[in-house]
């Protein structure tokens, strides 16, 4: 018998496709979570942002125009030459980066990756992605800045959740990198970002 | 080495006491915290006992299920009934890719299965890219804790450690400097592995994703990259839907770390597609049993229901006392001493169930209810039963059954005892007891009262 069959054999059950899928989704039902005012998404989300395990800065602009010059105020702040790895989303490729060193490969010590994410969630002050032909995963893990544009809001994770056929990879990010593996110290950047910059898109 | 042995080298370690206590002593504040936080916690909790039994009750549906999904999506699903099998199919694997190294992400389940040794034998280079994976692999060791497998080492031993191993070795002997040191080593080996081998959080069977949760970011790191991602699974980490898992994540960071949730939650669902600018060529996926069917069936199905968070050790009274490798299994702590008998047999390994107080913190603390201590209560029954507990254990008890069964017998031998202790302790203490030299070695008995508690009781003395 292979293995896929011995396995299986030992685990029969008696309840239909029907009754677990009823099952399934009566304990789904009134989930306990912690309360997110709908009235509050934007103060509940910026709260979050500024948690020591995610500790994010934030910036704000009007419309995808203004993107550029948010760019150049946070290089400014931190030092940083005007280089920029850049997905190629058309939403971004659209702005006007002139002044800027554009490339859309991440190096393995990029500095700096400016990335679209679908929606932010208030209960967790996370940014949720997905991989596709316009958004890789990499920069967004390999840049020591880590700047997220954050065009929408929802209240819980269960509304970032996507109904349907996933793409290959659908990520939340929490957050900076970061570690307490040694003597449960708290140290930013482990691998991936030491730095996270949320730039809210509108009003 | 024996249980005993591992134990007193370990409370004769100083290092390891303060080490154990800052790690699980923070996590343990940081939980208190999060979970006042959270006014509907423990309701949480009883959803997901909820969601992991009727996981469990039907998993055989489940798994078809999340294999049809995963296969859909491009994944290949392999199953393993033990560990040797499962390491195989791992090896064969990364064998068939011609490849020189893997980046392997922390996964106690491979830890279990040995994955870690069976890659060695057979010649394939292995870097862990969890921190504190990394450092256990440059010492030589394994896991301590199933979070923080590292928590054993202070600061100074990791510092010599990197400076023997990284090409460019930390200066400033600060723990910032030195993980940035790991970061600039790990970095290129993640880049240039050939595999990434992870386990999973979670296998969501209704899209076939399979979820890894870090704070490092390393899983992304170690899997994206490489042209061949290898999961390696146990069959229990199935829930029905991505909304399940988020019900699940709310508690496993909560109770492990303290946080909302982890840094990065990801959800891969097969290899890269048309037109992906990254992520692997091949991705498969190994079902391992190795033990779990069989625990389901005789009578460990609550264990099933574990999301490997760590809380029951980090407030575990003996494992604060003796730190993680004295329990010799793949999982320490509470958690460890209900399922290292399982997998290694009660023979072996019946000194855990009995290394417990049975003080219940462990299942107050346990995000989905495990009844740990009933479990290790149902170990030491079956100990008994197979008699398998030293024939010393064994006729004292029955001494002490055949007097206890004779009350009045039993009074006056209380009473006898008591006045010879009275006698050897004049002092206050006794410094040395007859058959309880497991006890006097390393503290001294307090001289008792002159009368038992029951002779003081019926005089009527109840203050």
């Amino acid at each position: 018998m292979t293995a896929r069959a011995d396995i299986l054999a030992r685990l029969t059950g008696t309840s239909t496709q029907a009754a677990i899928e009823a099952e399934a989704a009566a304990l789904l039902r009134a989930p306990e979570r912690p309360p997110v005012d709908p009235a509050l998404l934007e103060e509940t989300f910026l709260a979050r942002l500024t948690l020591p395990s995610v500790a994010a800065t934030v910036d704000r602009i009007a419309t995808m125009a203004d993107l550029p010059a948010a760019i150049t105020r946070y290089c400014a702040d931190h030092g940083l030459p005007a280089t920029l790895c850049l997905p190629p989303d058309p939403r971004l490729t659209a702005c006007d980066w002139s002044g800027f060193a554009i490339h859309d490969t991440a190096a393995p010590d990029e500095a700096l990756a400016l990335a679209i994410a679908r929606v932010g969630v208030a209960e967790t002050g996370s940014l949720v992605f997905e991989t596709g032909p316009a958004a890789p995963m990499l920069p967004n893990f390999l840049a020591l800045h880590h700047i997220v544009l954050v065009p929408r809001l929802v209240a819980y994770l269960e509304d970032a959740t996507l109904p349907g056929d996933y793409p290959r990879a659908h990520y939340w990010v929490t957050g900076v990198s970061g570690t307490t593996d040694i003597e449960g110290t708290y140290v930013r950047g482990a691998h991936g970002p030491r730095f996270l910059h949320v730039i809210r898109l509108g009003d | 080495m024996s249980f005993d042995t591992r134990v007193a080298e370990a409370l004769a370690d100083r290092n390891l006491k303060l080490a154990v206590e800052r790690t699980a002593g923070t996590a343990e504040a940081k939980r208190t915290l999060a979970v006042d936080a959270f006014p509907d916690f423990d309701a949480a909790r009883d959803r997901a006992a909820a969601i992991k039994d009727h996981v469990v009750a039907n998993l055989g549906h489940y798994l078809e299920r999340f294999e049809a999904n995963a296969t859909a999506a491009g994944a290949q699903v392999h199953w393993a009934r033990t560990a040797q099998e499962a390491c195989d199919i791992v090896v064969g694997l990364c064998k068939a890719a011609g490849a020189k190294s893997v980046a392997r992400s922390k996964s106690m389940l491979g830890e279990e299965i040995g994955l870690p040794h069976a890659l060695a034998e057979a010649g394939i280079g292995r870097i862990e890219t969890d921190l504190a994976e990394h450092i256990i692999q440059l010492s030589g060791e394994r896991p301590s804790h199933i979070i923080w497998p590292a928590m054993h080492k202070t600061r100074e031993q990791v510092s010599a450690l990197f400076k023997a191993s990284h090409r460019v070795a930390h200066e400033e002997e600060t723990i910032a400097a030195m993980a940035e040191s790991a970061r600039r080593h790990l970095r290129e080996g993640m880049l240039a592995a050939d595999v990434g081998i992870s386990g999973a959080n979670f296998l969501v069977a209704d899209t076939g994703a399979v979820c890894t949760v870090t704070n490092e970011g390393n899983a992304e790191l170690s899997l994206v990259p490489p042209r061949m991602h290898i999961v390696t699974a146990g069959i229990e980490k199935i829930v029905p839907s991505t909304d399940h898992a988020v019900h699940l994540l709310r508690l496993l960071s909560r109770s492990a770390t303290g946080a909302p949730l982890s840094q990065y939650t990801t959800f891969y669902t097969g290899p890269k597609r048309a037109g992906d600018r990254d992520g692997p060529e091949e991705m498969h996926i190994v079902l391992v049993d190795n033990g779990r069917t069989a625990m389901r069936e005789d009578g460990l199905a609550e264990m099933l229901r574990c999301i490997r968070c760590g809380a029951c050790m980090n407030h575990c009274v003996v494992f604060r006392q003796i730190g993680g490798h004295a329990y010799g299994g793949t999982y320490p702590g509470p958690m460890g001493a209900v399922l290292t008998p399982a997998f290694d047999g009660l023979k072996q390994s019946r000194d855990l169930p009995n290394a417990c107080t049975l003080n219940g913190k462990c299942q107050e603390v346990c995000p989905v209810r495990i009844p740990l201590p009933t479990l290790l209560r149902g170990w030491r029954e079956k100990s008994w039963r197979e008699g398998l507990e030293p024939a010393s254990l064994r006729s004292g008890l029955g001494t002490w059954a055949w007097f206890a069964r004779r009350p009045r017998l039993y009074r006056a031998a209380t009473a006898a005892a008591l006045r010879a202790m009275r006698l050897m302790g004049r002092s206050g203490w006794l410094s040395r007891l007859p058959l309880a030299d497991g006890w006097t070695r390393y503290r001294d008995m307090p001289r008792p009262t002159e009368e038992s508690f029951m002779a003081q009781y019926k005089k009527g003395r109840r203050s």
